[in-house]
């Protein structure tokens, strides 16, 4: 079956799930839920469920991985083997690492390295339950994690991605609608400044489709960056 | 793993915390940490179970796969188990290859599941000759401070309690619940500070010595049994430990049975 084929959105523009085009699916938040890390979150999102810890900044070994003048961050993206419907098998593959690298490049972004020379900063996302956009899930959930570690970055990152079913572009695209989607935009978000520090795209969009599904993702960035804050003043306080 | 920097001035400390009777936390020399088992809590496996020891917590997640079965035993099914030990749960846990460590956790869990018979691998059975179930048992730390061992042990047999064989989504008929006779349990022993403690934490990992593993099932029959790490045991240390490991066994088996 091909996309088109299957009708995902009703006359009234309501999705499968009940949603509006503009709408993100609940997200639940959870600071310091490793309790042996030096920073960890959970997020809850639709019926993803993603874990991520922080160690460090640490000695970087073995010494050839070390910079002189920044430290390293040491990412790592995995599925959990009962995360997703048919058992994933356990081990590192093409996309982990992919996925693995570019949350390295957007988390490199913002995180201040140059504070601490020599060092290591190892990240951990490990999706226990896969939906769909696991790897903005993971991202954002990463974020939460080095803010717990305290670690000091420019800006959170608030990762959300757009996508178009039934030649309607439409806002987290949930995993129904992610299996007969025609397109995916994933994007990393600077919430401060609306700078970009994570960009893929696949699929087909047209210019105006590409706008609408930018400024989707721009507008949930702006809305999961408030969850973030008010999780993060739960536990630690502070002014919201 | 990580060594600790000061590991002799560790094993000191407990050495002398065990000749007055007492632990580094605070605990019984048989008293095991704040324990919690909650079922069900992972969406996309056909069973599953969270523990949390302390601050060791752990999932477990039953997944099903449909295989060949085995000429020799054409109307019995497949059971596997796994243990993950990702970085993620520690600062010692190095990302790679499954760890020794994680693989001799793995075939323990698994070994006291399987002799308590609790499957009963006929139970899995579709076709004879052609089609039975694979149950795949998959243990996951999310936070290692000490004993994954229990936790796993655990977490696995709580998830097998809670599973439910897929048929409908195969195409093999209708969904049912996973049929599970028994409940073994697992209990795990240290020698710390020259004497054997019950659920030792992650300090008491570092700075300990052997541990004994005992799994024991319906009226104390034992399944499993494993001897790991450097160090030597008396055979009265054994039943010191054996003894105490009845006691829990069935406090946790009543906890397991009635989730």
């Amino acid at each position: 079956m091909g996309y088109g084929d299957v009708q995902m959105i009703d006359e009234n523009g309501n999705r499968i799930d009940g949603r509006k085009a503009g709408d993100i699916r609940p997200i639940e938040i959870e600071m310091g839920v490793v309790p042996v890390a030096d920073g960890s979150a959970s997020m809850r999102w639709g019926t993803n469920y993603v874990i991520a810890s922080v160690y460090g900044p640490m000695e970087a070994h073995p010494r050839k991985i070390q910079r002189q003048e920044r430290a390293v961050l040491d990412v790592r993206y995995n599925m959990a083997p009962f995360s997703t419907t048919d058992r994933f098998r356990p081990g590192f593959n093409r996309r982990s690492r992919e996925i693995s690298k570019v949350t390295a490049d957007a988390l490199e972004s913002v995180v201040l390295l140059e504070l601490y020379p020599r060092s290591k900063i190892r990240v951990e996302i490990e999706i226990i339950c896969a939906e769909a956009g696991t790897r903005c899930v993971g991202l954002t959930a990463a974020s939460l994690a080095l803010a717990d570690a305290g670690i000091p970055m420019t800006d959170m990152v608030v990762s959300v991605a757009s996508g178009k079913i039934n030649g309607v572009v439409v806002c987290d695209l949930n995993k129904e609608e992610d299996n007969y989607g025609a397109a995916d935009l994933p994007m990393g978000v600077l919430p401060n400044t609306g700078e970009l520090v994570f960009l893929q795209m696949d699929g087909d969009l047209s210019p105006s489709e590409f706008q609408e599904a930018w400024d989707y993702n721009m507008e949930a960035a702006l809305k999961i960056h408030e969850l973030m804050k008010e999780a993060i003043a739960n536990k630690y306080g502070g002014a919201q | 793993m990580a060594q600790p920097l000061v590991p002799e001035l560790l094993r000191a400390h407990l050495t002398e915390l065990a000749t007055r009777d007492q632990r580094a936390d605070g605990r019984g020399q048989w008293e095991g940490r704040e324990l919690s088992v909650e079922v069900g809590v992972l969406d996309r496996a056909e069973g599953s179970a969270k523990v949390q020891m302390g601050d060791t917590i752990v999932f477990c997640g039953i997944k099903f796969q449909l295989q060949t079965p085995y000429p020799d035993r054409p109307d019995e099914g497949g059971l596997m188990t796994s243990a993950e030990l990702r970085p993620l749960a520690g600062r010692h846990i190095e990302p790679g290859p499954p760890s020794p460590e994680s693989i001799e956790i793995g075939r323990v869990v698994d070994r006291g599941i399987r002799e308590s018979g609790c499957i009963n691998t006929k139970d899995l059975c579709i076709i004879p000759g052609e089609k039975v179930w694979q149950v795949i048992i998959d243990c996951f730390a999310i936070s290692d401070d000490g004993n994954l061992f229990d936790a796993f042990g655990l977490a696995a047999i709580a998830a097998l309690h809670n599973a439910t064989l897929p048929g409908e989504r195969f195409d093999v008929g209708e969904d049912r619940k996973l049929p599970v006779n028994k409940t073994p349990i697992m209990c795990s022993y240290q020698k710390v500070g020259g004497r054997f403690v019950y659920d030792s934490n992650r300090e008491e990992e570092v700075g300990g010595d052997e541990r004994i593993h005992i799994t024991l099932g319906e009226d104390d029959h034992v399944h499993s049994l494993q001897k790991g790490l450097k160090g030597v045991f008396s055979a009265s240390e054994f039943v010191e430990i054996m003894d105490a490991a009845k006691q829990r066994c069935a406090e946790l088996r009543k906890i397991v049975d009635s989730l």
